[in-house]
Formats: C-alpha cells, sequence, structure tokens
C-alpha cells in the first residue's frame, strides 16, 4: 500500500505474490584470462536471495564478490570467462549464463531486458555512475522513458516522490542540479532512487558506501534499510566491511577465494561464526579496534611542527581551511579526524607545500614552510613526508620496487649508486618487500604490498613528520591491520611522528596519542585518544561516534 | 586480440613497412624504367607485361615512377612528422607542468593563431619568401604539424597532474626536469605516438596537395602526391595510373597504424594484467 502510494496502480512488481526467492544463481563459473593462463574466480558457485530480505556478500579484495555482481548484470570485462551456470530472476526469467560459450560475455542475452527492471545496480562511486553532463532530472527521464513507465508529463511528479521517499526534501532543486554539485552521498541516495525508480526484482549494491565518511555512510545505510522495509525490496549487498553487513543485512553469506565459507542470518554467524575465516576476519577488525599496549608510551613534549591560523580558499570563494591551530610533538603520533569535505586532506596538502596557504604559519624547527621556495622547498622533502590513500596511483606503474624507493635518494643526491641501493633494499626489508618482490612492479603487486612500497619509499629519507593521508583506508581489514603494526614497529624503531589523517574513528583511536576532530576546515577539539568517546562535548564528534558506535553495534 | 604477449599488429606492421621499404630504397635497382624519361608513343597504355601499372600521360612506366617517388615522399613525410612530433611534445609538456603561467598563456596563444591561419597561404607565404623546394615545403608543414601533438600533450599532463603519482613525486623532492621525463613523458608518449600514425596520412596528402599547387617537389621528379595529382586529369580514361601511388600511400598508412597500435599495447604497462 505504500508501494501504491509512490507508483500509482501498478504494484505488481513491487508487492510481490507469493515468490520466495528472488534471485537463484545456480552453479556460476568464471575465470580470468591472464595472458595465456586461465584464473577460476568463481568455483560452481550457488546462493539465493529469498525475497523482500538484504543479504551482505561479505569478502575481502579477491574473493570474487564484484566479479559475482558484474556476472548477475552482464558486465563482465572481455577478459572473463563463463565456464557455466544459470540464473533465475522472479518466477519467470531463466537466464543460460553460459549463453555464447567460447565468448564468454553472455553474448546473445538479451541484457537491457534484465538491467534494470529484473536487475539494478547501485554503485561504490555514485558521482562517476552518473552522467557529469546531464541534470539529475535528465537521468530519471532517461530512464523511466526508455522503460516506458511514465509518460513524459509523469515524469517530474515520479522523480520527485522517489526523492523524497529518499530524504530530499528540495526534489525540485536536486532534479536541476548537475551531479558534482551534489555531494557523495547525496549522489548515491540519486542513484538509489534512480535504481527504485525502475522498480527492480533485485538491487544490487556495490560497496555503496565504502567511499563515504561515516556519516553519509550511516545515513545511506538506513535510508537503504528503511525503503527496503517500506517496499519490499530485495537487495544483494556487496561489502567488505563487516560493520556494513552487520549495519542492514538480514542474512550473510562469507566469500573467501570464489567459495562460500559461511551461510546465515547475520547476528548468528557475526555473534557465533563457526568458519574459520570468519573468525579471522572478526579477529582481524577487533585487533584494529583494541588500543594497543604501548601506546601510552610517553612521547616528548617539544614540538616539532606548530600551525598557526592556516587559512585556504579555492578559486577565491570556497573557503578550505579556517583559522586552523595545531601542534604535532617530536614523536607523537597524532590522528586527525574528519569526514569527507573537512579540508584535512587540504591540511597535508598544505603541509607538504603541494598547496600554498593565504594565510598563517607551519612552523618547522622555526621556519614557516609556506614561505620557502625553490631549492629549501625541495630541501623540506628530506624532513616531512607523505603516504597517499590510493597507493597503486602514487607509485609510477613501470618502475620495479626496487627502483621506487631509490627515486627519493636520486632526487636528493644521496650517495652514490651502490649505497642507494643497499638503503632501499634495507627499507624495503623493514617494510616486509624482500626477494622477487623487489623486482615487480606496482601492477603485479597486492594493493597492500604497494602501500608497503610507498612506506618504504617515503621513509627512505628519514623524515621527522610523516603524513598517512587515508593510508589505510582502501585496504582489506586484514590488510588494514598488519599496515597499522607495520607503521607502529617502524615508528618504535626510527621514532618519527605521525600525522595519521582518516574518517575512520576506530583506526585513530587504537593508533594515535591525540586525535583532533576537524569539521568544516578547522579543528573542533583536540583530546586523548582514549578519552575521546567519554570527554567530547562537541556535537560533532558525538555524532561521528555515535555513527560509527551504531553499526558496530552487537559486533563485539 | 593482440597485446603485448601476442604483438600481431607490431610484428605485421613492421613487416609491411619493411617490405616498402625495400621496395623503394631498392627502386634504382628494382624499377624497370626510368621514372623521369619520356615515351610520348606510349602514353596511358593499360597495364600490361612491359607496363605491370600502365604508362601515364608521357609515357612513363608508372611502377617505376611510384617506387622512385617513395623515396621523396616516405622519407620526407617521416622526417617532417618526427620534428612535428618533438617540438609538439616539448611544447606540450613545457605549458602544461606550468600551466596558468605567463609561458603557458603565450604558447596557447601561439598554438590558436597557427591553427586559425590557413596552412596553404602560409606555405605559399614561406615558398614566395624563400623559393619553392621541398624543404621549404616541410618547413611549412612542421611549422603547422606540432601544434596537434601540443595541444593532446598538454590535455595528457593537466590529466596526469591531478594524479596521485604526480603529487607523491612532488613531496619525494623531484625537480620539474625529473618529474617532466619520469612521470609525464611517458603518459604523454602514448597517445602523442598513436595520433602520429594517423596524422601520417594527412601528412602525406598534404605534401602531395602542396606538390599539386607546386610548391613542394618540381617536376618531372617523382612524388605520389604529385603523380595523385597528375592522374586526376585522365583518371576518366586511364583509372590505372592512381592505382600505384595510392596503393603505396594506403599501405604506408597501414603500416603506421599498425605499428602505432602495437606499440600502444608495449607501452601501456597496465594492459598486460588486466584483470
Amino acid at each position: 500500500m505504500f508501494a501504491a502510494r509512490y507508483f500509482g496502480e501498478d504494484t505488481s512488481i513491487m508487492v510481490k505474490k507469493e515468490i520466495e526467492t528472488m534471485l537463484q544463481v545456480t552453479n556460476l563459473q568464471v575465470a580470468y584470462k591472464q595472458g595465456r593462463q586461465s584464473v577460476s574466480v568463481l568455483d560452481n558457485l550457488s546462493f539465493g536471495l529469498r525475497q523482500g530480505e538484504i543479504l551482505a556478500l561479505l569478502g575481502e579484495s579477491g574473493s570474487g564478490k564484484s566479479t559475482i555482481a558484474k556476472a548477475v548484470t552482464g558486465l563482465l570485462p572481455p577478459s572473463a570467462h563463463i565456464g557455466g551456470g544459470t540464473m533465475h530472476i522472479g518466477s519467470t526469467l531463466r537466464v543460460d549464463m553460459a549463453v555464447g560459450k567460447g565468448r564468454g560475455k553472455g553474448r546473445g542475452i538479451q541484457w537491457e531486458r534484465i538491467r534494470g527492471r529484473g536487475v539494478a545496480m547501485l554503485f561504490q562511486d555514485a558521482q562517476q555512475a552518473l552522467n557529469p553532463v546531464l541534470k539529475i532530472g535528465a537521468h530519471f527521464r532517461e530512464s523511466l522513458l526508455f522503460h516506458r513507465l511514465a509518460s513524459p508529463d509523469e515524469v517530474v511528479p515520479i522523480s520527485i516522490r522517489l526523492l523524497s521517499l529518499l530524504g530530499f526534501t528540495d526534489g525540485e532543486r536536486i532534479l536541476e542540479c548537475y551531479p558534482f554539485q551534489l555531494s557523495g552521498g547525496m549522489c548515491q541516495r540519486v542513484c538509489l532512487a534512480l535504481a527504485l525508480c525502475l522498480k527492480p526484482s533485485v538491487l544490487i549494491a556495490d560497496e555503496p558506501t565504502s567511499a563515504l565518511d561515516t556519516v553519509s555512510q550511516k545515513e545511506v545505510l538506513d535510508l537503504l534499510k528503511r525503503t527496503q522495509k517500506e517496499l519490499g525490496l530485495t537487495v544483494l549487498l556487496i561489502t567488505h566491511d563487516i560493520a556494513v553487513a552487520n549495519a542492514v543485512s538480514d542474512r550473510v553469506i562469507v566469500l573467501n577465494k570464489g567459495a562460500i565459507e559461511e551461510e546465515g542470518d547475520t547476528r548468528t554467524v557475526f555473534s557465533k561464526p563457526r568458519a574459520a575465516y570468519t573468525r579471522q576476519l572478526l579477529s582481524s577488525r577487533s585487533q584494529i579496534a583494541k588500543p594497543s599496549r604501548e601506546r601510552e608510551s610517553a612521547h616528548s613534549r617539544e614540538p616539532l611542527l606548530e600551525i598557526t591560523g592556516l587559512e585556504k580558499t579555492f578559486d577565491g570563494k570556497k573557503r578550505v581551511l579556517h583559522d586552523v591551530n595545531l601542534t604535532l610533538n617530536r614523536k607523537e603520533i597524532l590522528g586527525i579526524l574528519g569526514g569527507s569535505g573537512s579540508g584535512k586532506s587540504t591540511l597535508a596538502r598544505c603541509i607538504t607545500g603541494l598547496e600554498s596557504p593565504e594565510g598563517g604559519h607551519v612552523i618547522y624547527r622555526g621556519t614557516d614552510i609556506c614561505r620557502l621556495r625553490g631549492k629549501g622547498k625541495r630541501g623540506l622533502c628530506k624532513h616531512i613526508q607523505m603516504v597517499f590513500q590510493d597507493a597503486r596511483a602514487s607509485l609510477n606503474a613501470g618502475r620495479t620496487a626496487m627502483q621506487l624507493v631509490q627515486e627519493p635518494l636520486q632526487y636528493m643526491h644521496i650517495g652514490n649508486k651502490e649505497e642507494r641501493e643497499t638503503l632501499a633494499s634495507f627499507y624495503l626489508h623493514e617494510v616486509g618487500i624482500t626477494g622477487d618482490l623487489l623486482k615487480r612492479r606496482p601492477p603485479q603487486l597486492s594493493t597492500g604490498q604497494c602501500q608497503r612500497i610507498a612506506i618504504a619509499r617515503a621513509l627512505v629519507l628519514r623524515p621527522e613528520v610523516l603524513i598517512c593521508d587515508e593510508a589505510v583506508s582502501a585496504l582489506d581489514m586484514s590488510v588494514q591491520a598488519q599496515i597499522l603494526a607495520l607503521l607502529q614497529r617502524l615508528h618504535k624503531q626510527f621514532g618519527f611522528s605521525i600525522l595519521m589523517i582518516s574518517h575512520d574513528i576506530r583506526v585513530l583511536r587504537s593508533f594515535c596519542h591525540h586525535i583532533a576532530v576537524m569539521n568544516n576546515g578547522s579543528f573542533s577539539e583536540v583530546k586523548r585518544a582514549s578519552a575521546l568517546l567519554h570527554e567530547s562535548k562537541q556535537s560533532y564528534t558525538q555524532l561521528l561516534l555515535k555513527c560509527a558506535g551504531d553499526m558496530e553495534e552487537g559486533l563485539y | 586480440m593482440s597485446n603485448a604477449n601476442h604483438p600481431v599488429s607490431l610484428v605485421s606492421g613492421i613487416v609491411v613497412l619493411g617490405l616498402l621499404a625495400i621496395l623503394i630504397l631498392g627502386a634504382p635497382f628494382l624499377a624497370p624504367y626510368d621514372p623521369v624519361k619520356q615515351n610520348v608513343t606510349e602514353r596511358l597504355e593499360k597495364p600490361s607485361m612491359e607496363h605491370p601499372l600502365g604508362t601515364d600521360r608521357f609515357g612513363r612506366d608508372v611502377l617505376s615512377r611510384t617506387l622512385h617517388g617513395g623515396q621523396t615522399t616516405l622519407i620526407s613525410s617521416v622526417v617532417a612528422l618526427c620534428a612535428a612530433l618533438i617540438i609538439g611534445l616539448f611544447v606540450g609538456l613545457t605549458a602544461g607542468m606550468f600551466h596558468g603561467s605567463i609561458i603557458d598563456i603565450i604558447l596557447m596563444r601561439l598554438i590558436d593563431v597557427l591553427l586559425s591561419f590557413p596552412f596553404m597561404v602560409l606555405a605559399m607565404v614561406i615558398a614566395a619568401l624563400f623559393g619553392t623546394s621541398l624543404s621549404h615545403l616541410l618547413l611549412a608543414v612542421v611549422a603547422v604539424w606540432w601544434v596537434s601533438f601540443a595541444r593532446l600533450t598538454r590535455s595528457v599532463v593537466l590529466h596526469a597532474k591531478n594524479e596521485t603519482s604526480f603529487a607523491a613525486a612532488r613531496v619525494l623532492g623531484a625537480t620539474n626536469g625529473a618529474i617532466i621525463f619520469k612521470e609525464l613523458l611517458p603518459k604523454a608518449i602514448s597517445p602523442v605516438l598513436i595520433l602520429a600514425t594517423f596524422e601520417l596520412g594527412s601528412l602525406i596528402l598534404s605534401i602531395a596537395a602542396l606538390s599539386f599547387l607546386g610548391l613542394g617537389s618540381q617536376p618531372p621528379a617523382p612524388e605520389w602526391g604529385s603523380m595523385l595529382a597528375d592522374g586526376r586529369d585522365h583518371f576518366m580514361q586511364a583509372p590505372h595510373i592512381l592505382i600505384g601511388p595510392a596503393l603505396f600511400i594506403f599501405l604506408t598508412v597501414l603500416a603506421f597504424n599498425l605499428i602505432g597500435e602495437g606499440l600502444r599495447d608495449r607501452l601501456d604497462p597496465y594492459e598486460k594484467t588486466e584483470l
């Protein structure tokens, strides 16, 4: 009846008759061609999606969870080969996945009849999923008219109703916006509305909130859950994040290397995991959240980096940083917590000299490093180094691990060829890149290994300050734990200070001495990491804590 | 599908180009007749055993002229293209690296001026100033042709500057030179090479057009473009005189396209491990 209000009389799809299983995938086999070899990704995988439930496919990178989503929507790349399998959508539609065998792309299947109406998809990067040159209204018009779900006059009212269902109070304005004028969370909600306007039998959400910060993540997940309940939607949620699966899903399938490790009710799986792999996933998560014992070890009170009254605007109007004050002590690990758009990355770029601020000072050992130019500015990289979020993109794909780590030494004219090689292999050994891996190039390495190389590359100049800009956010949970442990060990060994930038309160709470909370371009408070939870009076900090807490409820 | 493991296009492109080079460079030995010797009694003859591609309006053997003409056309167009490519890369990298600075603005406006100035008129001006010869024609071609390479390079550089690897190199203390040669140039090379293979075709035709206007190689010296232009007057009666130069232009452009495609697969490190 709720659905009838939003979609008019035709509610045949939304209010399904007695169909038990909405999506049934049987014996799906997918392999990827790699050079002359063929690497099997999914091996005889079967699962069913019951009507009106949210099923979470949980797995780390390489588990084949995205391959499932792509296979079900017919979006596999040409290098993929579907060995076999069938898919049932609803009670009527049966698809033989291996049609067009040999080509392996499911040619011959009329995907345009399945996509949208049968299976709708929600992508990780909503902003990129929308066409940047079309207004939001045009997106709705295109989908509704293509699938003949509305006459041209009805498009606007239907769109506005859908947008209001997803929490937009100003639907008319949103329809007139271009995607770049909306935030990441708003784009994802628009994408959800677009998916819903086709009344799909199944909604596939592929990491729908991974690119969002904690607050918008919570918001989108809550909306997804609520609309799913109200409309009786069937959702296949693909995620690497246990907290996301925990927060919204009814059932969960744990995937590892293309095979199902465990399947069952979300509560049961997370409270009483049967498979060893699930236990391992859960423990690497709690390992990150657990405060380490040595964390409280005393760091000196000697200020190393002092930031006072920093101001930065983009294009002369958009104010990104406003009156930022911060002190980083020697050997301290300082966390900077903030949502997307809070200006934390811009702060990092100002400290490293990638951006020049308009006002204020960044004092490092008595010198204002914002005023440095030319040689002096380049010399700064011996003291302040940075590790980026996307490790793979930060490394030149054409060079080997050894060459990459030697690069900064060459730039700074340190040592001769042999000394540079010795230094590079020492630091690579420290981060756990040895033997055969030294000669590999980034495309042949895992993301975690790339991040290790990036860390070695930053440390080879023996900096006093290491800035980690979301250095672990893009990594799998188990790899996150490894990289954090590695950073902690290196910190103890070499005694540099770390400025850890993250949107993830969990990582910061366990890793840092102090946490500074950033909101709208300035710091709202700086607290001891252990005390943040209890002492904070700031509403923004409380909101962040609450969002993170809600998602994890019942996990430990 | 060709990739680095199966370099079909690269190998076939090199084979075709190699065969062309042997034919063209060996023209003095392979060509059955003197390319400029006229024989008015045998004008516009159809292909026969004596003249495999027939004869032109002065009774010259088309096959011999095509083989000899290749030397002029191929060498001059490749030289002009390389010169344009190097200038274009240099200008594009400089403008992109110092985006928004006065250097960038001056270079970009220069490009606008060159793009809006008619190419043919420029070539005529140069011919009028320095006299008509093939080298002056090439000068005119290079003066205009670098513009497209510079534009492409600049846009690739501006894109690459937004990537994390660029910021990472900056933070690691790379000098401008190191960034240009290690980060930006490798990224710009492959699209520019691909553009070059496409541009070669139109370059050959442009040289031909200018030769037709009498600005390039002077008759009776054989040259593919001027041969095509000559053929235009007689192609209703004797279409065969166009086949020789047209076929060779086609094969040359095809060979370069295949090489460009193969090089792209070679140069792109991501292609090898597509998953």
